[in-house]
């Protein structure tokens, strides 16, 4: 895990004016470029729906290893948690999509005080451990239930009604991907607003050194399994949001192996940052899919060899890398580093 | 919402255009490609291409092209995507495959809309079949499969059998379908015991299959490592030389798994639809041509009819739709539809959509040359899915 124990680089102190108008550039660009994939791949959209999904957890990832420090490698029983407690709603009457929604980021959250305050007991190499071992006993727990879960045949049934009446989740998914699509962009101005706050500094400084922080007079448990509980709650939205958008659940959502995959879209895009967490899902999950539509048979090398590159060429991340760019270009135009 | 309306209409027009005019016909085929079960997804490839290679590619002057896309382990939102782009972007008029039953059930919600029948290749639970009026399926239940060896215990003099299978879905079907046959025929489970899915040591499951007193023990397990330690475990832990009899579904001894089996299959009961030795003209055929699409006579096993029946299938809606797309017409000119496949003779049950074939006892022999297979001792002719037809 050097990945984690790897110092963060600290940004330069830049003027408030500059970081809202970073921000507000930033945001318009993920708009654009949802929109832009709205427009460009209009046949692809269940694809794109499912990419938000997971780049909501990704970024809850992001929320607890990228700005606390606490590598996790089951992130997806938050997931899972939030897709289940959405679809067990929905089989039972409650067919409203936002409040599907809620229902989902409620069941995350709870779900996140639960596998903080187990996780939080240990450090380091056992407390990833304990990341997996909770993984497993969830995904357990949802193949033992089938008479709730429908266990490994999947929940399946689920009819979401249309989104305030009007907009149906329909074969051509256009309403999932906006709808999607919007909550993504909600979600990242709030996420935006916790990391540049008082709290998420701290989180910041836990995990730059939490002997320190504690010396300081803080404590540590608690903030973050505050930062745990939001954690769970955006990874229980992308959850219940897969769930509404594919009409069915399965054991896959809480699997160990999407929890890999979460860690290591991550770190493609590179940790601590929220950019990062989106650029990596959405070059990781699209490389995917056109070398696998290309060669459905032997694509996975080819995915193995694009992580090797990415993580010796580039080893803080695709956001890293992009840093670096802008960096060494506002030194040539003669800024201040 | 106007312009999202104004690409609807465009991807309508399209699909109708497109499907009417275009000369070729698509069929999108998602199976495991790669990844564990990739196996199994070349199984399905093979029966496809034995299919095409034996009876051309086209049907009434339409050809059929064939697309296909992975899905490595079960995961329905995956599973979805792939059927909405393969639907809308590619625009095929048949989806075919499907190896795992939670992939199937995120691809039915879509037929309706998508104007696009299933026939499914693999995806093994009986549930699927009430999902969506538009799926038909050429592979089998496990409930089908294992409902004779209650039967075929009994026969045998056994009147105490301890089951134990993997705790897993397909796992507890087969665990609830032999209990249903086994009781039906006058016998008794004494216990049933459920394995966790990644158990690999079974020496202690042997001792209380030895304790329980029963005179056989039934077992599912998914194919693979898991099968061959229990298979292992039975032979090394002496309850094969105690007499204890043992029986299984055909999955436990799919013809690609015999080989790491080895001598320690032998004199295993299995009951399944299809043995790769099946004895027929119609499956020497199509052994020869599947065996060249997959690259080896070790690797076939039972996907691969499952797919050559399934596009068996496709060709008749093909046929019956003159290439139109009508999935509604298409599912219904094959309701009833009867045809000697590789495996048998084989009809799809005009209510159930699913395929009515023949069960056959196996047993694991020793070949001349050397090499292990499933020979059929006894036939159970005209089998329906007992987990459908008590719905």
């Amino acid at each position: 895990m050097q990945v984690v124990a790897q110092a963060q680089r600290v940004p330069a102190p830049s003027s408030v004016g500059n970081r809202w108008l970073r921000d507000a550039i930033g945001l318009a660009l993920i708009v654009a470029a949802g929109l832009a994939g709205y427009w460009l791949f209009p046949d692809n959209l269940a694809l794109l729906t499912r990419v938000i999904a997971v780049a909501l957890l990704v970024l809850s990832l992001d929320l607890i290893t990228g700005y606390c420090g606490v590598a996790s490698l089951g992130q997806a029983s938050l997931f899972g948690a939030g897709a289940y407690a959405a679809g067990i709603a929905c089989v039972n009457g409650v067919t409203e999509p936002l409040t599907l929604i809620v229902i989902g980021a409620v069941a995350g959250a709870a779900a996140g005080l639960l596998m903080g305050t187990i996780m939080l007991r240990a450090h380091g190499l056992a407390q990833l451990v304990l990341s997996i071992a909770i993984v497993q006993l969830f995904h357990e727990a949802a193949n033992k239930a089938s008479a709730y879960t429908g266990g490994s045949d999947g929940l399946a049934g689920l009819t979401v009604s249309p989104l305030f009446g009007l907009f149906e989740f329909d074969l051509w998914g256009q309403t999932a991907y906006l709808f999607g699509l919007a909550l993504l962009v909600v979600v990242f101005v709030v996420l935006k607003f916790i990391v540049s706050s008082p709290f998420g500094m701290l989180c910041r400084g836990i995990k730059q050194d939490p002997i320190r922080i504690r010396a300081m007079g803080s404590f540590v448990f608690p903030v973050l399994l505050k930062m745990f509980v939001i954690s769970g709650a955006v990874a229980g939205m992308g959850g219940a949001l897969a769930a509404i958008s594919t009409q069915v659940v399965g054991l896959d959502s809480v699997s160990f192996e999407l929890s890999a995959n979460a860690l290591v879209m991550l770190v493609l895009g590179g940790l601590g940052s929220l950019y990062g967490a989106l650029v990596g899902t959405v070059i990781f999950m699209g490389f995917e899919h056109i070398v696998s539509a290309i060669n459905p048979f032997h694509w996975m090398t080819m995915v193995g060899a694009l992580l090797i590159a990415v993580v010796l060429a580039a080893p803080g991340g695709l956001s890293g890398v992009l840093e670096t760019i802008t960096r060494s270009a506002r030194r040539s135009k003669g800024g201040r580093p | 919402m106007k312009v999202s309306k104004a690409i609807l209409g465009a991807a309508i027009g399209a699909l109708l255009t497109g499907s009417a005019m275009a000369d070729t016909i698509k069929v999108g085929i998602i199976g495991p490609f790669s990844g564990p079960f990739a196996l199994q997804g070349k199984n399905f490839q093979a029966g496809v291409e034995a299919y095409m290679a034996l009876n051309g590619k086209s049907v009434k002057g339409h050809d059929i092209e064939v697309i296909y896309r992975d899905l490595p382990a079960a995961n329905p939102a995956q599973s979805r995507a792939l059927a909405q782009e393969l639907v809308v972007k590619e625009k095929v008029q048949y989806l075919g495959g499907v190896y795992f039953t939670p992939d199937a059930m995120a691809i039915t919600p879509l037929l309706k809309q998508a104007n696009t029948p299933l026939v499914i290749f693999n995806a093994a639970t009986s549930a699927i079949m009430t999902q969506s009026p538009l799926v038909v399926r050429t592979s089998f239940t496990t409930a089908q499969t294992t409902s004779p060896s209650g039967k075929i215990a009994t026969e045998r003099g056994v009147k105490k059998v301890i089951s134990a299978v993997s705790d897993y879905g397909p796992g507890v079907d087969a665990e609830a379908a032999f209990k249903k046959a086994f009781e039906a025929a006058g016998g008794q489970v004494v216990e049933a015991i459920r394995m966790p899915l990644n158990t690999t040591d079974f020496s202690p499951i042997m001792q209380r299959v030895r304790d329980s007193g029963a005179e056989a023990v039934f077992a599912f397990l998914p194919s693979g490592p898991t099968t061959l330690g229990f298979v292992k475990a039975y032979n090394e832990t002496g309850l094969k030389q105690a007499g204890i009899k043992f029986f299984a579904p055909g999955d436990l001894t799919q013809e690609s798994d015999l080989p790491a089996l080895g001598d320690g299959a032998v004199g295993l009961l299995t009951t399944f639809h299809y043995a790769v030795s099946h004895d027929s003209p119609e499956n020497k055929k199509f052994v020869e041509a599947a065996t060249k699409a997959v690259g080896g006579a070790d690797q076939l096993s039972f996907p691969s009819v499952g797919a050559y029946d399934g596009m068996h299938v496709i060709y008749k809606m093909i046929e019956a739709t003159d290439g139109k797309q009508d999935a509604q017409k298409a599912v219904d000119a094959v309701k009833g539809l009867s045809w000697t496949s590789p495996r048998g003779p084989v009809s799809i049950d005009a209510e159930t959509r699913h395929i009515t074939e023949n069960i056959y006892l196996r047993e694991v022999v020793k070949g001349p040359d050397g090499k292990t297979y499933n020979k059929e001792i006894q036939t159970f002719p005209n089998q329906k899915d007992p987990g459908l037809a008590t719905q």
